[in-house]
């Protein structure tokens, strides 16, 4: 095979038996790799109903044909498990070096099953694969985790590991990739405690083999030119990274300020790239292949490590009333290293601050309080005291104290830092996202911020479905191949329908890919409908619905109805959100019982 | 969305990619079509020229819009483009006559387009076969050609494909001036000699 290794590994933790099967070729032609690979194997090897945290759930890791490529940041893979924190088919992606030297060992797909006794470190070098006691490695953090396994193992090895949270089944627990990335968000770390594998470690030297190298070196040319062009990809993201959003956002009325209740942070300015890049940056960083550089290695005055990113300055930022950015980044060092997703946690703790101003629990906390906000995310990864209710997330958290009004969720997934009423197109991707609240499934940020293809009016709530829905279809792809979803600033779907043909040989049209795309993400309804999730699941929190915005949304809420009959017309599904038997055939997807 | 079309609508014919009642334009909502009244005047487009019909099913929609509808509900029925531009560009015409692809000379269209495909049909207006040909060569190009007839273009909104169409016609304006003036091109792209194969 041209792209692809064409091998799967599948262990299972119960009999700790490790195989080997041969990738198939329809697998690969018609799913990709990534979370096509992930979804297609999810949905057909694990039941709906199986508990997220009990043997039978699996977890999925798998890179695609680009991946190990000169393809630029082509060092993406993903993680596909049905998630404890939302119940939902689910899938993660992450950057760093580890996916590359998965394939460099010979593999597209590791499938992950059961759970075994005790805790279990994994390693892959090449055609050995060993499963070995992680009993010294448990209850380690993430930066101590990494460095132990480079000491143990040597060198050439590329790990990644959970950290306490992940072990104590922490729902808004992450992997961590390479010590710095993560498989953030729906608690996929305490999917892989539930298995008691503490580390996954790789190693090998193999390449993938091009179909038509002469031709592959001519999209690569095209692809770099555009990269350089572009001032997104050339300038603002190795500049900045990420936080290069905080004050377009704040401007645009979108920056969630303490629990989404007001979308305007006075204090933007404090906590954005420029102060940042001024105060706290040591140097930029990148994944694999990567010439965007948007990670940033950082320093305070009292810690070092890596970020925060843009979603963490929202989320731990003006969400939780802080415009420290040391403290910050503090905050994010820890939970790196803890293991916990900054996303879901600032909205978790952002939701207990605004139940404790409103005296609606006996717990009281701030907004702005950077002390018993660092206090809690140790409590948090340990599951002690009030931190064992929050490890739940906001959903579950606030519904216990009749309080669910304040969980900024969807699905369970705490929104990123994104408020739908200064965004409208926004809103619609959370509510509408298989995997709940959710910025990249479909990246609308791109039209209504940056004007990326083109500038839309972030305000208005009609004719934004069809756009919306050809990126959600596109962005399977784009992690199904897989690349990182900021190069699309640079360059679209015409490009990587060419470099995949290039390298597979399998002839694929810039159509092909979104067809894919809508197939997949169709699939992945398919799974939550039979889940029991239907319409009512589709929403955003009423806060969005009726009580305006500040700043430059004043005035604005999110027109949910209008949408979201909009948006399901445009999918072609009912009303209620469900695909027609047209539209099932159309896909190839007709037959398959969906109902709950 | 009237607006937006009338601003593309002037625009076009400003830049001489259509006459004055040429060309046709629509968007695409779910499976509703909004698009340009058959015999409209382009430059000039009021809210009554902007048609609402169905992309599958017919309605009393279909005695007023464009020409062109059948064109334009192959292309949505085959690819996922929410907006169509369609223009009769005179330099790309002109060009169209006898080439089977026009490659841009220039930097802007070059990176933008690579290559844009020239189809033949014996009936070209509103036909079946236009239908066919087109809708599925824009599966894999944002524009196409239409031998003699004009530009198919397609987007995720109506600005992107206007884009296309635009740029399309300043390349073929660019490669007539160097065609008919003899201007011995020095080459400045590398590997441009592969954007036959784009
Ligand atoms: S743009 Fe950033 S996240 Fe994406 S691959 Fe590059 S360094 Fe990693």
């Amino acid at each position: 095979m041209y792209g692809w290794m064409g091998k799967v590994i599948r262990i299972n933790l119960n009999d700790n038996k490790v195989s080997t099967e041969k990738l198939d070729e329809n697998l690969a032609k018609e799913y990709i790799g990534g979370r096509g690979f992930g979804s297609k194997t999810l949905f057909d090897e694990v039941p709906v109903d199986v508990d997220p945290l009990g043997p039978e759930n699996k977890l999925i890791f798998a890179v695609g044909p680009l991946t190990r490529t000169k393809v630029p940041t082509s060092g993406r893979f993903s993680v596909s498990t049905k998630s404890p924190l939302t119940n939902t088919i689910f899938d993660s992606n992450a950057g760093g070096f580890w996916g590359p030297v998965f394939k460099s060992a010979g593999y597209d797909m590791l499938i992950i099953e059961g759970r075994a006794e005790k805790p279990v470190q994994i390693t892959i070098n090449e055609n050995i694969i060993s499963i070995n006691d992680g009993s010294k490695l448990w209850g380690k953090g993430i930066k101590e985790t990494d460095q132990l396994l480079k000491e143990s193992l040597g060198k050439g090895y590329q790990n990644m590991m959970i950290g306490p949270a992940g072990e104590n089944l922490v729902k808004i627990s992450i992997i961590s990739v390479n010590a710095h990335r993560a498989f953030g968000r729906g608690g996929v770390g305490a999917v892989m405690g539930s298995k008691n594998v503490k580390s996954i470690s790789v190693k090998g030297s193999k390449q993938p083999e091009i179909f038509d190298q002469e031709k592959f070196d001519f999209m690569i040319y095209e692809t770099d030119k555009w990269i350089k062009a572009n001032p997104l990809t050339s300038k603002a993201f190795p500049a900045f990274g990420t936080s290069v959003l905080v004050n377009l956002i704040n401007e645009a009325g979108a920056l969630p300020t303490r629990n989404f209740q007001q979308t305007y942070f006075e204090d933007a300015d404090k906590i954005s790239g420029e102060t940042i890049a001024n105060k706290i940056l040591v140097k930029n960083d990148a994944c694999y292949n990567c010439p965007l550089r948007c990670s940033r290695k950082t320093k305070t005055n009292k810690m070092e490590g890596f970020g925060p990113e843009y979603e963490t300055i929202g989320l731990m930022g003006s969400n939780l009333g802080i415009s420290d950015i040391e403290a910050i980044a503090e905050m994010h060092y820890i939970s790196n290293d803890l293991g916990i997703d900054t996303i879901s946690l600032g909205g978790t703790i952002s939701c207990l601050m605004e139940m404790s101003e409103k005296g609606l629990i006996d717990y009281k906390i701030d907004f702005g309080d950077i002390d018993k906000t660092k206090e809690l995310i140790y409590q948090i990864s340990k599951r002690e005291g009030i931190g064992d209710e929050l490890a739940e997330g906001s959903k579950r958290f606030s519904e216990k104290y009749g309080a669910v009004q304040y969980s900024m969720q969807v699905k369970g997934l705490e929104l990123p830092s994104y408020d739908p009423r200064g965004m409208k197109g926004r809103g619609l991707g959370y509510a509408t996202s298989n995997r709940g609240a959710c910025h990249l499934r479909g990246y609308m940020i791109g039209p209504e911020i940056l004007g990326v293809p083109k500038m839309l009016d972030r305000f208005n709530p009609v004719g934004k479905s069809g756009f919306l829905i050809n990126q959600q279809d596109f962005f399977v792809v784009v992690d199904s191949l897989a690349v990182c979803k900021f190069v699309t600033f640079a360059v679209g779907e015409e490009f990587f329908a060419r470099l995949f043909s290039t390298v597979t040989g399998v002839e694929k049209s810039q159509q092909d890919f979104l067809d894919i795309g809508e197939k997949v993400w169709t699939m992945e309804k398919l799974y939550n409908l039979k889940a029991g999730f239907s319409k009512n699941e589709d929403q955003l929190p009423k806060r969005f619905l009726e009580e305006p915005g500040t700043g430059p949304a004043a005035g604005q809420v999110f027109e949910q109805d209008i949408m979201l009959s909009e948006y399901y017309r445009s999918r072609g599904w009912d009303e209620n959100g469900i695909p027609t038997n047209d539209k099932l055939k159309e896909l190839g997807l007709e037959g398959i019982d969906y109902h709950a | 969305m009237h607006e937006q079309f009338k601003q593309v609508g002037r625009d076009l014919f400003l830049q001489n990619a259509v006459s004055s009642h040429g060309g046709n334009i629509s968007v695409r909502v779910g499976d509703r079509i909004h698009i340009t009244r058959r015999g409209s005047m382009i430059h000039n487009l009021t809210e009554n020229d902007i048609i609402e019909t169905g992309l599958n099913e017919d309605d009393s929609g279909i005695a007023l819009a464009s020409t062109e509808l059948k064109v334009h509900r192959g292309i949505y029925k085959s690819t996922t483009a929410t907006a169509i531009v369609h223009a009769h560009p005179v330099n790309a015409i002109a060009l169209s006559l006898d080439q089977d692809v026009i490659v841009p000379l220039d930097s802007e269209a070059s990176y933008v387009l690579h290559k844009i495909p020239v189809l033949s049909a014996e009936h070209t207006i509103g036909s079946e076969e236009v239908m066919n040909i087109v809708s599925d060569a824009l599966k894999n190009y944002k524009i196409v050609m239409l031998r003699g007839h004009g530009s198919f273009a397609i987007g995720n909104m109506l600005e992107e494909a206007y884009q296309w169409t635009s740029e399309l016609e300043v390349a073929a304006q660019i490669i007539n001036i160097v065609r008919s003036a003899g201007i011995n091109v020095q080459e400045y792209r590398k590997d441009s000699d592969k954007y036959e194969q784009w």
